[in-house]
C-alpha cells in the first residue's frame, strides 16, 4: 500500500462553524452518495473463502486497472483494501495479459494463477458511475455486477463501499473498509480528537482540544463519541455528537474523571471517578444525568470497558498489588481477576464477540499488546517492538488498531488480530495515540 | 483562548491585506503553521469562516498569556516514589515536615500538590497513579494538621517529566509530587 500516495493531507473542520462544516462532517459518518443495484446477482452467490477455516489458503486475485479518468485511483483503493485483509493474494499488475476494456476471457486469466478478476469502468466528471463486475476464473465466469454512482467529492467513500460489496460476495462477511478510527493527537501544543478512515488516509481535526483528551469511545450507531478531558482545572466527560456537530459536557466535578465506553443501548456510559476521594466506577445515563456508584475502592480502579452484550465490565485495578484486568457484571459485582501473568496489565477492550479482550501488558520492560479469552486462556503476544499502547478491534474483529512509539514519535499502528501484517498508518510527524475504531 | 488568538492573528492578516510578511508571529504559531501547513487549501476558507463570524469590531494582535494562577515556585523539594507505588517513603517525610510546618506558619497560603509519573505507564493508569501520590501526600499533611480546604491535588501523570531519559535515574525523578504555593504567603 502506498501511503506516500494519499498526500496525508488534513483538513480543518472546524468546530459547529457552518452548515458547510457539518455537512462535511456527516459525510463521514452518513454515506450520501447512492448505490444502485443494476443486475442483481448474476449467479448464486457463491463463498470463495471460508474466512473461519482454521487453513486459509489465499485467494489469487487479479484487479487490473479500472478504466475512465478516476479508474486508477478507485482501482487501488479496491486492492488495497482486499490485501490488508490478508485473505487474497493481489496478482502483480505486470502478468496481466487483458485490460479492464477487453472482453473478459477465463483463459487470459488462469494462465497467471488468478482465480478471480476484478474489472471496472468509470466514468463522468462530477458525478461518477462505475460498473463493477467480478469473475469466476475457474467455474461460472461473470459472478457479480454492479453500478455505482457518487459525487466526486466521495470518491475514496465511494471505493471502499465497492470493496466492501467485493468482499461481502466473496467471504459472506461484511467488510470494514468504511469504518473510521477516532484518536487523540497533538494540537496547536494542547491535545485534540482527530477522526481518520480506517487506512490512515482524510484525517481530519475536530477542532476539541483540552490540556488532556483521553482516548474516545464510540456509540454502536457509530454517531457519538465520549471522552474525558481537562480543561481550566477540571476534568469532564465530554459527549460529541456528529448527526448534529456538537459537544456537551455530561459529567464534571473535581477529582480524575476518565470515560470509558458506552452500553449497547447509547444512553448509558461507564467512568471511573476520584470525585469522592476513593476511586470508584460509575455508571451515569445521558438522557436525565442519573449517576450510579457501581464500585467503590481505596486502591486504584480505572479503565472500565463495557461488554458487547452490555452485561459484563472489565476493569483495571491494583488492589492485588499490581495493576490487573478484572471481569464483573454489571452492576459492579462477582468481579474475578482475568490476568496473572506480569505485574502490569491495563486498557483492556473488548473483542466485538464477547470472547476475547486485547489490551496492554508489560514485558521485559516494555509495554506490549496481547489478547486472552474471557475465561483467561488463550494469552497471547502480538508486538513486540518498542511500546505499544491502545488497542482497539476492528467491528469484524478481524484487525487491531494500537499506538506504538516503535519508530520514534509515538503513532497509529494496524494489524491483523493474529498479529501479522503491523504498519503505521498516520504520517511520522504527527503525535498520535488513543485510537478507537467506529462500529460502523 | 489560544485558538481565539489565532483567530485574532488570521484577521490581524486578513485586514493587513495579507501583504508582504511585516508581522512576525510570534514562534508558537510559526511552529502551528509548520506542522499544518499541507492542509492549506483547505484550511484557509475555514479560517476566514470562522474570523467573520467572531469578527469584533477592532483587532489588535497581542501576545496572550495564561490566566495568572499567582504561583509562587516551589521553595520544597520534590518527594519521591517507588515504582508503580504511591505510598509516603521515608525519604519523603522530613519535605512533608517542612511543608507542613510552613503551612501552619502562613495561615492564608493553600499549596497545590502535583502529582507525576515516569513514562512506563498506559495513559489512564499513570494519571491515576499520579493522583494517587498527590492523594498520599496530602493525606500525610493533613495528618500533620494542615486543613484538607488548603491542600489541592492534580495529576499530570507522564505528560510533565522533567526529563526524558529512559534511566532508572530519570525515571525516579519523575515519579514525584512537586508543590506549589499559591495564594498570600506571609512575610
Amino acid at each position: 500500500m502506498n501511503l506516500k500516495d494519499t498526500g496525508y493531507k488534513i483538513q480543518e473542520a472546524g468546530y459547529k462553524n457552518s452548515v458547510s462544516c457539518i455537512v462535511h462532517h456527516a459525510s463521514c459518518i452518513i454515506i450520501f452518495f447512492l448505490i444502485f443495484s443494476l443486475f442483481t446477482a448474476v449467479c448464486e452467490a457463491k463463498i470463495y473463502i471460508d474466512i473461519n477455516s482454521p487453513a486459509i489458503k489465499k485467494l489469487p486475485i487479479a484487479i487490473p486497472e479500472f478504466t475512465g479518468r478516476d479508474g486508477k485511483v478507485i482501482s487501488e483503493i479496491i486492492k488495497n483494501d482486499l490485501d490488508f485483509t490478508g485473505l487474497f493474494f493481489c496478482i502483480d499488475k505486470d502478468a496481466y495479459i487483458e485490460s479492464s476494456s477487453q472482453a473478459f476471457n477465463p483463459k487470459n486469466w488462469s494462465v497467471i494463477g488468478a482465480e478471480a478478476v476484478i474489472k471496472g469502468t468509470v466514468s463522468g466528471e462530477q458525478n461518477i458511475t462505475a460498473i463493477v463486475s467480478l469473475y469466476d476464473v475457474t467455474g461460472s465466469g461473470e459472478v457479480f455486477k454492479r453500478e455505482y454512482k457518487a459525487g466526486r467529492a466521495s470518491i475514496k467513500q465511494f471505493a471502499h463501499t465497492i470493496a466492501n460489496d467485493i468482499y461481502k460476495h466473496i467471504t459472506g462477511e461484511n467488510g470494514i473498509f468504511k469504518t473510521k478510527i477516532a484518536f487523540v493527537a497533538e494540537d496547536e501544543g494542547k491535545k485534540g480528537l482527530y477522526i481518520m478512515d480506517w487506512d490512515g488516509t482524510g484525517i481530519k481535526r475536530l477542532g476539541i482540544r483540552g490540556n488532556f483528551v483521553l482516548r474516545p469511545h464510540w456509540s454502536e450507531d457509530g454517531t457519538k463519541l465520549v471522552y474525558s478531558s481537562e480543561r481550566n482545572r477540571q476534568w469532564g466527560i465530554y459527549l460529541l455528537d456528529f448527526t448534529k456537530m456538537t459537544e456537551k459536557k455530561i459529567f464534571a466535578s473535581t477529582g480524575l474523571n476518565m470515560s470509558g465506553n458506552f452500553f449497547p443501548n447509547g444512553d448509558e456510559v461507564i467512568f471511573s471517578s476520584s470525585k469522592d476521594e476513593t476511586y470508584g466506577l460509575y455508571r451515569l445515563k445521558i438522557s436525565g444525568s442519573s449517576l450510579t456508584r457501581i464500585t467503590s475502592a481505596r486502591w486504584i480502579e480505572v479503565s472500565p470497558a463495557v461488554s458487547p452484550d452490555g452485561k459484563l465490565i472489565a476493569f483495571v485495578s491494583d488492589k492485588g498489588g499490581t495493576p490487573q484486568i478484572y471481569i464483573m457484571n454489571k452492576e459492579g459485582r462477582d468481579a474475578r481477576r482475568l490476568t496473572f501473568e506480569g505485574s502490569y496489565n491495563t486498557s483492556p477492550s473488548w473483542a466485538p464477540d464477547g470472547k476475547r479482550i486485547v489490551f496492554v501488558g508489560r514485558h521485559a520492560g516494555r509495554h506490549q499488546i496481547f489478547t486472552i479469552a474471557v475465561d483467561g486462556s488463550e494469552l497471547t503476544r502480538l508486538t513486540d517492538k518498542g511500546n505499544n499502547e491502545d488497542p482497539s478491534l476492528s467491528p469484524d474483529g478481524r484487525f487491531i488498531i494500537f499506538s506504538s512509539d516503535r519508530d520514534g514519535k509515538t503513532g497509529i499502528y494496524i494489524m491483523r488480530a493474529n498479529g501479522e501484517a503491523q504498519k503505521r498508518i498516520i504520517p511520522a510527524w504527527l503525535r498520535a495515540f488513543g485510537p478507537k475504531w467506529s462500529p460502523n | 483562548m489560544r485558538r481565539f488568538f489565532v483567530l485574532m492573528l488570521a484577521l490581524g492578516f486578513i485586514f493587513a491585506g495579507c501583504a508582504k510578511k511585516t508581522v512576525t508571529a510570534p514562534e508558537k504559531q510559526e511552529t502551528v503553521q509548520k506542522e499544518t501547513a499541507p492542509k492549506a487549501e483547505t484550511e484557509q476558507p475555514m479560517k476566514t469562516e470562522e474570523a467573520s463570524k467572531a469578527a469584533p469590531k477592532k483587532v489588535e494582535t497581542m501576545p496572550v498569556k495564561e490566566e495568572p494562577i499567582n504561583v509562587k515556585t516551589s521553595m520544597f523539594g520534590n518527594i519521591l516514589f517507588a515504582f508503580d507505588q504511591y505510598n509516603i517513603r521515608e525519604d519523603a517525610k522530613p519535605t512533608l515536615k517542612d511543608v507542613a510546618d510552613w503551612m501552619m506558619k502562613n495561615k492564608d497560603a493553600k499549596m497545590t500538590l502535583e502529582g507525576h509519573a515516569d513514562d512506563r505507564g498506559t495513559n489512564e493508569y499513570n494519571l491515576a497513579l499520579g493522583e494517587k501520590r498527590a492523594k498520599s501526600a496530602r493525606d500525610y499533611l493533613v495528618s500533620s494538621g494542615v486543613s484538607k480546604t488548603r491542600l489541592e491535588m492534580v495529576s499530570y501523570g507522564e505528560e510533565k517529566p522533567l526529563c526524558t531519559e529512559q534511566t532508572e535515574e530519570c525515571w525516579q525523578k519523575n515519579r514525584r509530587v512537586q508543590f506549589t504555593s499559591t495564594g498570600k504567603e506571609l512575610k
